[in-house]
């Protein structure tokens, strides 16, 4: 991976006034003032041969300060948007610091003799007045104007850089304490304004001296670059601070009283007699510097052993983040199988990985293993009893750790078989076991806490994609069965009559709803001839599908044998044989069927256990008629026919005949009160004057009043015929229509 | 949600079914799973108390149906007894009552077995 960004060293917002073009030119101005005028100003001394007046110190030294601030701020705004790698901040600060120091060795040495440089570090006073620090040659006051312009622009340099290390991922905390530990610079460094050179530290000096050391330590600690290091980059930073450290030391030595080098002349007093405050600035910097690249060199070191487990748990975190993705895997369940599987052997936290399911349809606990990575099913089979681990974790709900899977009596597995630990962990979403993860190592003790964690929470991950997949699954599946049914229904719909027969002078109207998409309900007319209609109303045992194709069976047993064998006993003979073939042992049909014959005036049926026949006349006598005959399927031999009845009824005009299904009389209200037979011929009696559908759309309203809103839970058919006699004025003119009342209902009617 | 229940009483060779609740589409599988076990036990001689069956749908009427030919093969049978008079109505309407032997108590069901 390689080294992200690095953080800016400066907050851009808050100087981006300053950092405009006029506002870099104006701090070009008072930078390049300051030192030309310094440089005035130590000639004027030189020249006189005493400091000029305290007016004009406080002066210059004010000037210095301005000066310098817009040459750090020059600086850090020419340096804010670098962006570069630790190694590179090491390897560019070492290179500037070897240059100044060259620089300065040079420069130090000019005008002196070799060997009176090589003395002593106060040798070089020789060329100040001894009392007023005056510069006494033109030669002095170039050095330590250039000097000093020299050490605090690497100063300035090298607190840029290493700012932008400190603030690296920064957080308020550790900006706010990079903003102090400047601020503490500044004020430390101008506790030396206006003092002599050579007069002690003070007091004042000294106690603001300990928290700007304090907040050093604490910045120098700033170093979270190194965990985004690879092993090589370490090595490189490594040796690259190490080099710098001793840079630095150089640097710092010759700028303090400590001089390490003896052939390298020390610029301590040279900086000293120009600025004691720009001087003590530049001394804490480089104190900082050194103090930061010995923490980061220590830092470096302590992790470079660590830097693979941070790789590997790095990497591991990729894989687990890309679980996420696990959820939009759902419509491919073999890969996410995989995926499942695979990924912890990816994350490199297992060696290998298998995904057990056991199939909920069988009831069993003999899981398939359905992926694996890194081993075949076979030899998982071959090493372990993977039903006996997986009932353990189907019973408990909670993971199975083998430290040493070859003690335990499920697992057949010898040292040489490549695996001496296994984890298995249950996939449980929405309180169900939907399968088990198993990992392994090759080595016993082979997961630790934090990989079994790891692990427990890839497996919840997974155990939520698994579920999504079925979910999925299932949906699909309802979807396409809704679609069938959709379908099932349509041809059920066309099974029952389109229009209503029309006949003169009686009127017709039937209904059908079915509690389930289909139902097992049938009715259905044929005419005959001009004078004569069958009619057919019957129910198929049980509900939905089933019913619904008897149903089919049954219409096309009325449509043929009706016309063949018209006369009731004939037709339910006949249909009772058709249907003994395909009909079910437990599955039978009651049916009601009947011969209208409105030239003879009369109404002939016979009832195969069928619910029985309503009637009602003019005058309001309304009862059941329930001729003997079970039903349909029931029984195979004579004993079907011997039981069936046949009766005939003789028309009169407002005669009406109501036949319906149980349904309709079973229909049960919230109370759990049947509708029930009296209910019925009650509301027959209320409504004799009524044709057809008249009769029967009050019939309706009646049961939907005593039901109330509930919905219907069985299939209901209701059938009413009317004989208004043959000579009423409107016959003739019979329309026939289809009204829905509920989506599943069908109706259709025709007026005399 | 089920609002059905069979239980068992064996009476020497016979088995006694006591039906509770309402048998329908829904819960005629108990009872088929009933007559099954008493099948599997060898028990081919049943008595269905239906003194606390409150409804009884065509399904229900079915599950009889899908067994009795097997049984009456076997030598067994199912006797029907105590049937409220609106479920016997249901029995009554498809003619079961020629085709079981359909009683009023229990005690006539067992004698009946014990006559034949």
């Amino acid at each position: 991976m390689p080294v992200p960004f690095l953080a800016k060293a400066v907050d851009s917002t808050r100087w981006s006034k300053l950092d405009s073009r006029a506002g870099r030119t104006a701090l070009l101005i008072v930078a390049a003032g300051s030192v030309v005028l310094g440089f005035v100003y130590h000639v004027m001394a030189m020249r006189a041969g005493a400091p000029p007046s305290a007016f004009l110190s406080v002066l210059y030294n004010l000037m210095v300060m301005a000066g310098y601030g817009a040459i750090g701020l020059l600086l850090a705004f020419r340096f804010q948007r670098r962006n570069s790698s630790p190694a590179r901040v090491f390897w560019t600060i070492l290179f500037f610091g070897l240059i100044f120091i060259a620089i300065a060795s040079y420069i130090t040495s000019v005008g002196r003799e070799v060997d009176e440089a090589l003395l002593d570090l106060y040798e070089a006073e020789g060329e100040f007045d001894y009392y007023t620090g005056v510069p006494r040659v033109f030669v002095t006051v170039i050095k330590i104007n250039v000097l000093s312009l020299l050490g605090a622009v690497f100063a300035f340099y090298v607190l840029i850089r290493i700012g932008s290390l400190v603030l690296f991922k920064r957080t308020k905390l550790s900006q706010r304490n990079w903003q102090l530990m400047l601020a503490l610079f500044g004020l430390t460094a101008v506790t030396a304004f206006m003092k002599s050179p050579q007069s002690d530290p003070d007091i004042y000096q000294l106690v603001a001296l300990i928290p700007a050391i304090g907040f050093m330590v604490v910045n120098s600690f700033r170093a979270s670059w190194i965990v985004y290091m690879t092993f090589q980059e370490k090595l490189i930073s490594i040796g690259l601070s190490m080099l710098l450290l001793l840079c630095l030391m150089i640097g710092l030595g010759i700028t303090s009283i400590a001089n390490p080098l003896p052939f390298l002349s020390d610029l301590r007093v040279y900086m000293l007699y120009y600025n004691y405050v720009l001087y003590l600035f530049v001394m804490l910097v480089l104190g900082f510097g050194v103090m930061y690249t010995t923490a980061s060199l220590l830092l470096l070191l302590f992790h470079l052993p660590t830097t693979g487990d941070f790789q590997r748990r790095t990497h591991e975190r990729v894989v687990m983040q890309s679980l996420t993705n696990l959820v939009s895997q759902a419509f491919d369940p073999e890969k996410l199988y995989t995926t499942v599987a695979s990924s912890p052997v990816e994350a490199g936290t297992a060696d290998t990985g298998w995904l057990a399911i056991a199939d909920p349809k069988t009831g069993s606990l003999q899981p398939d293993i359905v992926a694996s990575a890194n081993i075949t099913p076979n030899r998982v089979t071959r090493l372990m009893d993977i039903a006996a681990l997986y009932g353990e974790l189907s019973a408990s709900r909670s993971s199975l750790y083998l430290e040493q899977a070859s003690t335990d009596h499920r697992l057949n597995v010898r040292p040489g078989d490549g695996f001496s630990s296994l984890l298995a962990v249950p996939l449980v979403a929405r309180e169900e076991m939907l399968g088990a993860l198993f990992v392994t190592k090759e080595v016993a003790h082979g997961f630790e806490k934090d990989d079994i964690e790891s692990i427990h929470m890839f497996a919840a991950q997974a155990a939520l994609a698994l579920d999504n997949a079925r979910l999925f699954k299932e949906q699909i599946e309802k979807e396409r069965l809704a679609r069938e049914l959709d379908i099932a229904r349509e041809v059920q719909r066309k099974l029952l009559p389109q229009s209503a027969p029309r006949f003169r002078g009686l009127s017709v109207s039937a209904s059908n709803v079915s509690a389930e998409q289909v139902g097992g309900d049938y009715y259905d007319f044929l005419q005959l001839d001009e004078h004569r209609l069958c009619l057919v109303m019957g129910d198929v045992s049980g509900k939905g599908a089933s019913a619904a194709f008897y149903m089919a069976v049954m219409q096309g047993i009325f449509q043929s044998v009706g016309r063949l064998a018209p006369r009731p006993i004939d037709f339910l003979r006949h249909a009772n044989a058709a249907l003994a073939h395909s009909l079910d042992k437990n599955v039978f049909i009651s049916l009601i069927y009947g011969i209208l014959d409105i030239q003879r005036e009369e109404f002939v049926f016979a009832r195969a256990g069928h619910n029985p026949l309503a009637t009602i006349n003019l005058h309001g006598e309304a009862k059941y008629i329930r001729p003997d005959g079970i039903g349909l399927g029931l029984d195979r031999s004579g004993l079907f026919e011997r039981s069936l009845q046949e009766v005939t009824l003789p028309l009169q005009p407002g005669d009406a005949f109501v036949l319906y299904t149980d349904g309709l009389v079973e229909s049960r209200n919230l109370q759990g009160e049947e509708y029930g037979y009296d209910r019925m011929l009650e509301a027959m009696r209320r409504h004799r004057d009524e044709e057809a559908s008249g009769l029967h759309d009050a019939l309706i309203a009646d049961l939907r009043q005593f039901v109330g809103p509930k919905p219907y839970d069985d299939d209901m058919t209701l059938m009413v015929l009317k004989w208004h006699g043959i000579d009423v004025p409107t016959a003739g003119h019979a329309t026939s229509h289809h009204r829905t009342t509920t989506p599943q209902a069908s109706l259709l009617d025709t007026k005399p | 949600m089920s609002n059905f229940s069979v239980g068992f009483r064996s009476n020497t060779a016979i088995e006694v079914l006591d039906l509770n609740g309402e048998l329908d589409a829904h819960t005629a599988s108990e009872l088929e799973a009933a007559i099954q076990k008493c099948k599997n036990e060898a028990t081919y001689r049943i008595v269905v108390n239906g003194a606390n069956l409150q409804y009884i749908s065509s399904a229900g009427l079915g599950v009889f149906m899908a067994y009795i030919e097997e049984l009456r093969a076997k030598g067994g049978d199912i006797k029907i007894a105590a049937l409220q008079p609106k479920v016997y109505n249901v029995f009554d309407l498809l003619g079961f009552p020629m085709l079981f032997d359909i009683v009023d108590t229990e005690a006539e069901a067992i004698a009946k077995f014990n006559h034949t």
